[in-house]
């Protein structure tokens, strides 16, 4: 892409306004729960009382006959269903068999004539329960003495995305484990000039997308029709392919504008059982989650990391090792994957040179967890970020410079085996610095803190699109990238406008369609700018390919006289545009050409990851000691994006990450009392609102073109959430010298710390 | 989506016909003012109605005027109507900084403060208040009206004291005179207070002697809690006050029973009490508020 | 539980300045008859407990959330729903276009509400102040924004609205 390096753009690199705004201020835009069928029916879910239970019987009869039931979907009568599912391992049940894992667990579906007349038939099913012992935590579930939740041995899935054994359903609750090791940390530590340890907690965590889980299902000879808010549709198509033994060819998956995903839409959710409940009714169906019971079916993974950290005289880190227990609750979903993750991003940003990471995900009688934005990488950090601070402060440096003289350095291999770093942290760290006022005098009462980040992005690379240049000069671009809200139908377009010369307004995007969208992966892990992007760049560069020979045809020359030009190409003295080459070459003003591309792991994308995801972070807050509340006063972030190709989209993700990571590290805690989610609701599970945002917030983007994306690209949109949460106990240590390992950072938590930290100081 | 169950909605034309319904339906009806907390609990299934009784039907209901040394505000005045009521404002400021915090716009649009009163919700800001200004509520049924303290409407977490015909028309607010001031203050974590606290202080001419003193803490037990022990404790000398609202706030704290609870543990709740008590009094003591 | 159905609401009211008649159920939300009678989709149900905003609606110019705001309660009144805000040519009110401008929404979902909810507000207090603002729209989450930008937007709105009345 040298070529590229050098070029003036015209429509990539500008904040051109989203694509979908006006469909999105009129109240047009149009969401799966708004999308109704003709002949449609409703299904409503029965769920479980019980963390752990034996599913003794069930009466479904009195529900049957209330008036305008059409039918009970029930574990005991899939028909030849093939029930399980799960793209890593397969051990979800779309209905509970046998017995249910966790509270909230579906363990039927009413499915009938309107949304009411389902939910009242609810109550009409009666269930017989035998209870069985459950276990919460991981590390209880990994007691040999506990109660075992999966029983079957599970095949591995068949889209994985990640290298290690499947180890659910061996006998034990250990979902997968993840190592990583290089060096020798023990030799380290013992010759270390200083070591910093301690167990940090990083909370379960809700997305909050929202518009909850929703999905309309049609199964007829056709195949299987869905209509979801899946982020992935090809990959929920996988799932279904097993559950119907059917082609990929017989499952469509339609995705229109999504409610925010976040990483919680990502993989199979509801679709399996909508799909089972229209197969059952021999009609559409129309599932629609509440808020509540969205809280019921993902969340994010908790973590609690021991870890401990070491640094020589020069206050260079010489080894890093910690010991991880994450909770994936009663299914693996994608923890699998988060395990790997997380254990990789325990490293970075830093070159350690010895490092142990042992990474266990653990089932427990709990919502399953999945992915959620920073994926892994935010529960580590937390410990990570935290102990450079702590190590500051232990050797007497400043903990700004002390992370620039550990940072990765552009192009080194910090993570032996994976793609050297790509970008460049210590330029990252200093705008963030400087736009916060790293240096100026504090008000008594506040704290400072800067932080970073780099996660093994990208994910897997396979993707491919189409281009489709019409004889008028307009273009369709064709994409299984989802539009969740963070651009990607803006993006995407501004790539063809700028390669095919046409106007931006010109190039109508066709996307997540898997009847006739080409293959795309996912979209998730920051990728879609950088690999969809590329994969973009590439058809519209291969339609002009092939519109050159056609222009070579028309004008009878060889193609090595045609020269391309901003939109069309020249031969002499002749110019065309486009549309005239391929309204000449057809002999009609119409016809088109279509440019494809696929992208694999090879050329660019051969090494992996595809991007380092980095950013900086830094806040400042205020602490009111006498209540230990928390307010953030600055923000500044840093995303290290390559070149964004529309800056304000770009920087609208990193302040929408930091503000869900300033949520996660003030208040955002699903909570669990015994068997039962305490807090499974708005008015109990604290979001951040207007009047917790900072009244100072500084974005910035730094834009070396160094990325394997268009241009130079790189993606983001999670990096400035992974910081935040240690950000924020950073902080607050540098307003009260109170240590906070745990977050949230709640007021009664930091109040509480404050006031041990003084007893300390006075005795 | 969670759809609200099937039940009527009944228009009565007056008090009258009201309690004749409100007897007529028994455990099958309740009254329906602005219903943003009937609607949530039942929605949640944790109440279930076949009957709704529109008590805005009755017309008068949503009033506020001035008489008698009492601000008298209708059951069926919205929050929003409160916080902008220019007698309210003028007269009880304290009662219209109250309302324009209460949960958010839209709830203060629709919610009434008859309604927030009779479901009871331990972490309502207004009963709070109301409690440590003397409120009393005006009920009728069919055996009449009776005026009710506010710590006698309020029977226990979303629990009231009226009787099965009864109707909630309204609250009178006791004026205060030119030598009290009042403060209400709240501290949140979640959607509901953690805690809330009001303060009225009876000052001397020159502000320099607390002559006398009404406190109550909402949110940390079913009902908003009065000590009259910890009120005797804070009169005295305005200028050392702290010793003395430390040990009201203790004395407070122990009246009210706290209990550990996900918005906070006993002991974080107490030290709180302590804390915006003072707070409070320092608001009320600062000749500038 | 009673079968019997109770009696249907006769309900007219004016929605976005014409006026309407339906009959709905009284359990009905004025959500469910705008979204599933009316095919006025653009409120969006999220949390269902009065915390989140996406269901705002204005009645009588004040906002409230539709998703457990009884239809029964829209008699007589004047509703206004996000369909309504754009002009009889097709230009967008400076609000809508505010939020455009600023980026000051991504998955959406929030918008409708949000861009009412700025209505009541700038209708009432034509030049509010940031802190104002914020008071205000307090109750309305977002969960991609950071709310920065759309504090940005509802400013800009208040200066636009404020050169148009001259």
């Amino acid at each position: 892409m040298s070529d590229d390096k050098n070029r003036d753009f015209e429509v990539v690199n500008r904040s051109v306004p989203r694509r979908d705004g006006r469909a999105k201020v009129s109240g047009r835009a149009l969401y799966v729960s708004d999308v109704k069928l003709a002949g449609m029916a409703y299904a409503k879910v029965l769920r479980s009382p019980y963390a752990h239970a034996r599913i003794v019987s069930m009466d479904t009869s009195k529900a049957e006959a209330q008036p305008g039931v059409y039918n009970v979907l029930r574990g005991d009568d899939l028909g030849g269903l093939n029930p399980y599912f799960g793209h890593a391992v397969k051990d979800h049940p779309l209905v509970a068999i046998d017995k249910v894992r966790y509270a909230g667990e579906p363990v039927a579906a009413v499915i009938a004539e309107d949304e009411l007349t389902a939910y009242e038939a609810l109550e009409f099913i009666h269930v017989e329960y035998e209870e069985l012992p459950a276990v919460m935590e991981p590390q209880e579930a990994l007691d040999p003495s506990a109660p075992l939740l999966h029983q079957r041995q599970f095949e591995a899935g068949a889209l994985r995305g990640f290298e290690g054994e499947v180890t659910a359903g061996r006998g034990t609750n250990l979902c997968q484990e993840h190592h990583v090791k290089w060096g020798d940390v023990d030799e380290a530590f013992a010759k270390a000039a200083a070591v910093v340890e301690g167990e940090y907690y990083f909370p379960m965590a809700y997305a909050y997308a929202m518009e909850p889980y929703v999905a309309i299902a049609e199964v007829n000879d056709q195949g299987v029709t869905i209509y979801s808010s899946a982020q992935h549709p090809f990959m929920v198509r996988h799932d279904l392919k097993t559950i119907f033994d059917m082609p990929v060819s017989q499952i469509r998956l339609i995705v229109p504008f999504v409610g925010g995903g976040y990483g919680s839409k990502s993989y199979t959710k509801i679709e399996p059982l909508v799909s089972a409940c229209a197969w059952k009714a021999r009609r559409p169906v129309k599932l629609q989650l509440s808020v509540e019971e969205a809280m019921l079916t993902t969340r994010g993974d908790d973590a609690l990391t021991w870890m401990r950290t070491a640094v020589d005289a020069d206050g260079k880190i010489i080894a890093r090792q910690a010991n991880i227990y994450m909770n994936t609750g009663a299914y693996a979903e994608n923890s699998p994957l988060v395990c790997e993750k997380s254990s990789n991003r325990c490293v970075g940003p830093y070159a350690i040179p010895n490092v142990r990471i042992d990474n266990h995900m653990v089932y427990t009688n709990t919502v399953p967890a999945s992915s959620f934005r920073g994926f892994g990488c935010a529960q580590v950090t937390m410990a990570g970020e935290s102990q450079i601070d702590e190590l500051a402060a232990k050797i007497g440096m400043d903990p700004y410079e002390f992370r620039v003289h550990n940072a990765a350095r552009p192009k080194q291999e910090f993570f032996p085996g994976m793609r050297p770093f790509d970008g460049t942290l210590t330029e990252d760290l200093k705008i963030v610095a400087d736009n916060i006022g790293w240096k100026d005098p504090l008000p008594s009462g506040h704290g400072r803190s800067i932080g970073c980040s780099a996660s093994d992005a990208g994910a897997y690379p396979l993707t491919s699109t189409a281009v489709r240049v019409h004889a008028d000069g307009s273009a369709s671009l064709m994409i299984g990238s989802t539009e969740l809200g963070q651009g990607s139908h803006t993006v995407l377009p501004q790539i063809v406008a700028e390669e095919l010369g046409v106007p931006f307004d010109l190039v109508r995007v066709v996307s997540s369609d898997t009847a006739i969208t080409p293959y795309d992966r996912s979209t998730g892990a920051s990728r879609t700018t950088t690999l969809m992007g590329r994969a973009v760049q590439e058809a519209s560069r291969e339609a002009m390919e092939q519109m050159v020979r056609m222009a070579a045809d028309v004008l009878g020359v060889k193609e090595s006289e045609i020269e391309t030009v901003r939109g069309g190409i020249t031969c002499g003295e002749a110019r065309l545009t486009w549309s005239e080459v391929l309204t000449r070459y057809y002999r009609l003003p119409d016809g088109e050409v279509i440019g494809r591309a696929y992208i694999r792991k090879d050329g660019d994308f051969a090494q992996l990851p595809v991007f380092w995801e980095a950013a900086s972070t830094g806040i400042e807050v205020s602490v009111d000691e006498e209540t230990g509340k928390v307010t953030m006063e600055k923000l500044g972030t840093a995303g290290d994006v390559g070149l964004a190709i529309n800056p304000a989209l770009a920087e609208g993700q990193d302040i929408g990450a930091a503000t869900t990571g300033m949520g996660i590290g003030m208040f955002e805690e699903l909570e669990f009392d015994r068997n039962q989610l305490l807090n499974g609701n708005l008015l109990e599970y604290r979001l951040p609102r207007f009047s917790d945002m900072p009244r100072t917030v500084k974005l910035e983007l730094v834009q070396n073109r160094d990325g394997v994306g268009p241009y130079g690209a790189k993606g983001g949109g999670e990096a400035s959430l992974n910081s935040l949460p240690a950000n924020i106990a950073n902080a607050v240590y540098a307003a009260t010298g109170a240590r906070i390992r745990r977050a949230p950072l709640t007021p009664e938590k930091v109040w509480r710390a404050i006031r041990a930290a003084r007893g300390e100081n006075e005795s | 989506m969670m759809p609200l169950r099937r039940f009527a909605i009944h228009r009565p034309a007056d008090l009258g016909e009201a309690a004749e319904m409100l007897d007529h339906y028994g455990d099958t009806g309740t009254l329906y003012a602005g219903g943003t907390e009937l609607l949530l609990a039942m929605r949640h299934d944790l109440l279930r109605y076949e009957h709704l009784i529109d008590i805005k039907a009755v017309a008068g209901l949503d009033s506020i005027e001035a008489r008698d040394g009492h601000i008298h505000i209708g059951a069926g005045a919205t929050h929003r109507t409160i916080e902008r009521s220019p007698v309210v404002r003028e007269l009880l400021p304290v009662m219209a900084r109250m309302e324009a915090e209460v949960a958010n716009v839209r709830v203060r649009a629709a919610g009434t403060l008859g309604g927030n009163l009779c479901f009871a919700e331990p972490h309502s800001d207004p009963a709070t208040l109301l409690l440590a200004l003397g409120g009393t509520a005006r009920a009728q049924g069919k055996g009449g009206e009776r005026t009710l303290a506010m710590d006698e409407l309020l029977a226990g977490a979303y629990e009231n004291s009226l009787s099965r015909d009864e109707v909630l028309t309204g609250v009178n607010v006791p004026v205060p005179g030119p030598t009290q001031r009042a403060a209400y203050l709240k501290f949140q974590v979640h959607e509901r207070p953690l805690l809330g606290l009001a303060l009225v202080l009876d000052l001397n001419e020159d502000g320099s002697e607390i002559r006398a003193a009404r406190c109550a803490v909402g949110c940390v037990s079913p009902t908003p809690c009065r000590s009259e022990a910890a009120e005797r404790l804070i009169a005295g000398p305005a200028a050392a006050a702290g010793e003395r609202l430390q040990q009201a706030a203790d004395t407070l704290a122990d009246e009210a029973a706290l209990t550990d609870d996900r918005e906070g543990s006993a002991e974080y709740k107490r030290h709180l009490i302590g804390v915006l008590l003072r707070r409070a009094a320092g608001k009320c003591l600062d000749a500038n508020e | 539980m009673s079968n019997a159905k109770p009696a249907l609401v006769e309900l007219r009211f004016e929605l976005n300045g014409k006026d309407v008649a339906v009959e709905c159920e009284p359990q009905q939300t004025l959500s469910e008859v705008l979204r599933n009678r009316l095919n006025l989709t653009g409120a969006k149900i999220s949390c269902e407990v009065q915390v989140c905003g996406a269901c705002t609606v204005l009645v009588d110019g004040l906002p409230v959330s539709s998703c457990t705001y009884l239809a029964y309660e829209a008699r007589g009144r004047r509703v206004t729903s996000i369909e309504g805000l754009e002009n009889a040519d097709r230009t967008l009110h400076p609000i809508q276009q505010c939020f455009i401008d600023e980026f000051a929404f991504q998955c959406g979902f929030c918008t409708p509400g949000m861009i009412l909810s700025a209505k009541a507000l700038l209708d009432d207090n034509p030049e509010p102040t940031d802190d104002e603002i914020i008071h205000h729209m307090d109750g309305n989450l977002c969960r991609c924004t950071g709310y920065v930008p759309i504090v940005k937007a509802i400013r800009k709105a208040a200066a636009v609205m404020k050169e148009a009345r001259g």
